[in-house]
């Protein structure tokens, strides 16, 4: 895992150290020359055995994961060009650092192997972010993204590292590899039940589970771009592989500990679904998109059926890369018009055609179409809440339905129709913008012939 | 203050102090908190206004009552026991009054009314001395009585210390007042341990006093002791700007910087003991703490505080300042968290 790690450390003294016309492109290229080699980790043999040093390991869970969260710093830096091209060098080098730091510590924390090791590193991704945010952001409205974002998380961590904690005590280590031969079941007490409450609820924020979902429109609006995409797209999926992970330790009472979250997370996917066609602005939306997908995620890892977990781990991977392409294109409007307001510019098909494409393109996948590996995830999500309860394919197919509305909403409203007459002077798609968009779908639609690798460890 | 006046006083304080530490018998260690406290009155009045007087006044009655008390539970301990070493005291009474005049001089709740008051009407570099040499002395005696200890009144001390510093630091933009309800919420946390593992202890305290000087000498290089003052910094002082920004969040507790160590020590001390309640309660309420840093990092460092325009075109000297050991200071406050295996050799 070094072979990741020591180069990631590596990009922030060649930020520094560049030249001042060449930090994007070193950063870029070497970003995706690391993202290379994560790649490697993809190649798992069938029989769930794991890579494995004294620290870091990784399975076939982590890996897409991982994969993901390295594509996606090449990614980000492209993004960020435009809107950081008026700050003074050092401005810029202190975000690309940031952005780099924030990459080291989120591939630490995918390939931990010891549960407060990904403890401490799960907390040490919020401090990138939460300067991103606040620092960069664009409106006032980001002080108060930053500390719900901050304090949100927090609140329900304290509890998990208590939790983690004792569950050393109790049973010797807390090595991911070693407590798989240890568990016992847990036994249904009231310590127990607020264990598991413990363990769960900092993922549940993190995911966001509906109730608890306040801090990610904030954050994800006031975020600049490179801060939305890499909230979307990784720092979601730590709920989900946090919770995937902890929920072996927590056999058998996630059989009825579930049922509130569960409530939660099936009514809140609609909520947040119906809230999307009413938004006005375009990475509102694009935030409750996010809402409604993960509980999505929620409701699979808290079934706890193989399909569920294929589906899981399926669904994070191509919302990831989905809504981080959503927001690029939000971006390359905002950029134009400075404004998120989606009424604002429409019609741009008539000026942009190819963006029109990629816009077309990522509604699609939004809303699971086949064959993506988005519908992938959710066919399967659906086919066990199904074998759950034959009543919840009322509520995912009414989500189904609403997250086509609002995807294709999104979609008519933004490029189809007359244009607003003032958007003539909109300058035009930079080739900067479309190969942002092809690293955004060319992962997505190459998946979808080989779903394989990214369906987890229950393959 | 004349240099020669000045260093002995220093001496005299340090000389207090050690005396308190290296003592075996009661009677030197009070003399040494004594000494300590006479020697320390001149340094927090170096500026000769009257909110200094007070604030001297002020710290003269509460340490002097303390002692007072501590001398007392030292009588009855030999009226009980025959001897005046410092070891297990046999006595509850005595170890109560004992422990409370410690925390009285700590400013544990609910003796901490007077660190706020105090600490706002001294200079920046007195109020170093007071928040970080003057916990070393009741500290070292907390952890030589340390099996004695009423177990149930450290733990209360404890719990309303770290609620009484979040709480109480909230409203303020003193930057002294700030720091002050900081100290308060530490101590609390270290009054929780002492009791299970005093080790754990020492670890908070050596952390909190590293802290705690970075802190101060930051402020003091630009002389700021209003959240204003600090927010103009950005334009002197663009790295003291980041560096501020690091060392609030290490303060407040959050990984991977060193200020966690502490704070996962204890908790994971604590659940040993089978107590789950009190340390969740105690972590949330850090929170608080974290939020008033995080209110002066945003003013200092993530934003731009509304400042007329004189204020954003400033002449950019060199600083000559001495901030001595600052670097050292910094690093140890904020990149410790990997060396947390080396606890191990205290096994």
């Amino acid at each position: 895992m070094l072979k990741i790690i020591i180069p990631t450390i590596m990009l922030i003294p060649l930020t520094w150290m560049s030249k001042p016309n060449m930090i994007w492109i070193n950063t870029t290229t070497y970003g995706l020359l690391i993202s290379l080699i994560s790649l490697f980790y993809l190649n798992q043999p069938n029989d769930n055995t794991l890579n494995s040093s004294l620290m870091f390991f990784s399975d076939s869970l982590s890996a897409p994961l991982l994969a993901l969260t390295t594509w996606l710093l090449p990614l980000m830096l492209m993004a960020s060009q435009h809107h950081l091209s008026k700050e003074p060098l050092t401005r810029k080098k202190l975000y690309i650092s940031m952005l780099i730091l924030l990459q080291l510590f989120l591939i630490m924390t995918f390939t931990a192997s010891e549960l407060i090791f990904f403890y401490i590193l799960f907390e040490a991704t919020l401090i990138p972010t939460l300067i991103i945010i606040t620092r960069w952001g664009n409106q006032t409205e980001r002080l108060n993204a930053g500390l719900y974002f901050l304090f949100y998380t927090l609140m329900g961590s304290l509890p998990l590292l208590v939790a983690l904690l004792y569950i050393h005590n109790f049973m010797g280590s807390l090595n991911f590899l070693m407590i798989q031969y240890w568990i016992q079941p847990l036994p249904n007490s009231w310590s127990n039940i607020f264990l598991w409450l413990a363990c769960m609820m900092a993922f549940m924020v993190k995911m966001p589970l509906y109730g608890l979902h306040l801090w990610l429109p904030k954050a994800h609006v006031e975020a600049p771009i490179a801060g939305s995409m890499v909230l979307a797209a990784v720092l979601l999926k730590l709920g989900g592989y946090g919770m995937m992970r902890i929920t072996t330790l927590l056999n058998p009472l996630t059989n009825f500990m579930a049922y509130p979250f569960m409530m939660l997370s099936l009514w809140g996917m609609i909520m947040t679904s119906s809230i999307c066609l009413r938004q006005t602005d375009l990475k509102s939306l694009i935030a409750y998109s996010s809402v409604s997908h993960m509980a999505l995620v929620i409701v699979a890892v808290l079934i706890q059926t193989p399909w569920s977990y294929m589906g899981a781990t399926a669904l994070m991977i191509a919302h990831g890369l989905t809504s981080s392409m959503l927001f690029c294109l939000a971006n390359s409007n905002y950029e134009r018009i400075h404004s998120r307001t989606m009424v604002l510019a429409r019609g741009l098909q008539t000026l942009l055609p190819l963006m029109a494409a990629w816009w077309l393109l990522a509604s699609l996948t939004n809303l699971a179409l086949p064959p993506t590996i988005n519908l992938i995830g959710e066919l399967f999500v659906v086919m066990s809440s199904f074998s759950w309860s034959n009543t919840t394919i009322i509520l995912m197919g009414i989500n189904i339905i609403i997250t086509a509305l609002y995807s294709l909403y999104m979609l008519i409203t933004t490029q189809r129709g007359k244009y607003s007459h003032h958007i003539k002077n909109i300058k035009p798609s930079f080739t900067r913008e479309n190969a942002l968009m092809t690293l955004h779908l060319l992962p997505l639609l190459l998946l979808s012939l080989n779903p394989k690798i990214i369906l987890g460890p229950i393959y | 203050m004349k240099p020669p006046i000045l260093i002995i006083i220093m001496a005299t304080i340090m000389t207090g102090t050690m005396i308190v530490m290296l003592s075996s018998h009661w009677l030197l260690i009070w003399i040494g908190f004594e000494m300590n406290m006479l020697a320390i009155i001149p340094i927090l009045m170096k500026k000769y206004n009257p909110r200094a007087m007070e604030a001297s006044t002020k710290y003269f009655l509460t340490q002097a009552t303390a002692s007072m008390l501590l001398m007392m539970g030292v009588t009855i301990n030999l009226l009980y026991s025959g001897q005046w070493v410092v070891s297990k005291i046999s006595n509850p009474i005595a170890s109560i009054m004992m422990t409370t005049a410690l925390t009285m001089k700590l400013g544990l709740s609910p003796f901490h009314f007077w660190v706020p008051e105090v600490t706002q009407g001294i200079t920046l570099m007195s109020g170093m001395i007071l928040l970080t040499w003057q916990k070393i002395a009741p500290m070292s005696i907390l952890y030589q009585i340390s099996p004695s200890i009423n177990t149930n009144l450290l733990m209360l001390m404890a719990l309303t210390s770290v609620l009484v510093g979040g709480w109480g630091g909230l409203n303020q933009t003193q930057l002294r007042k700030i720091m002050a309800y900081s100290s308060i919420a530490h101590m609390g946390w270290m009054a929780a341990i002492i009791t299970y593992n005093p080790t754990m202890m020492v670890l908070n305290l050596t952390l909190y006093i590293l802290m705690t000087l970075s802190t101060f000498m930051l402020f003091m290089l630009n002389s700021s002791t209003t959240t204003l003052s600090l927010s103009h910094m950005w334009n002197k002082f663009p790295l003291i700007t980041s560096m501020i920004l690091i060392l609030m969040l290490s303060l407040g507790g959050l990984p991977p910087l060193s200020g966690f160590i502490p704070k996962w020590m204890i908790i994971q001390e604590l659940t040993k003991n089978n107590m789950i309640i009190i340390p969740t309660l105690m972590a949330i309420t850090a929170l608080l703490n974290l939020y008033f840093y995080l209110r002066l990092t945003y003013s200092t460092a993530l934003t731009m505080f509304p400042s007329t325009n004189n204020m954003k075109m400033k002449w950019q000297f060199e600083y000559t300042k001495k901030a001595t050991l600052l670097p050292p200071l910094i690093i140890t406050s904020t990149m410790l968290l990997p060396l947390t295996p080396m606890l191990s050799v205290l096994d």
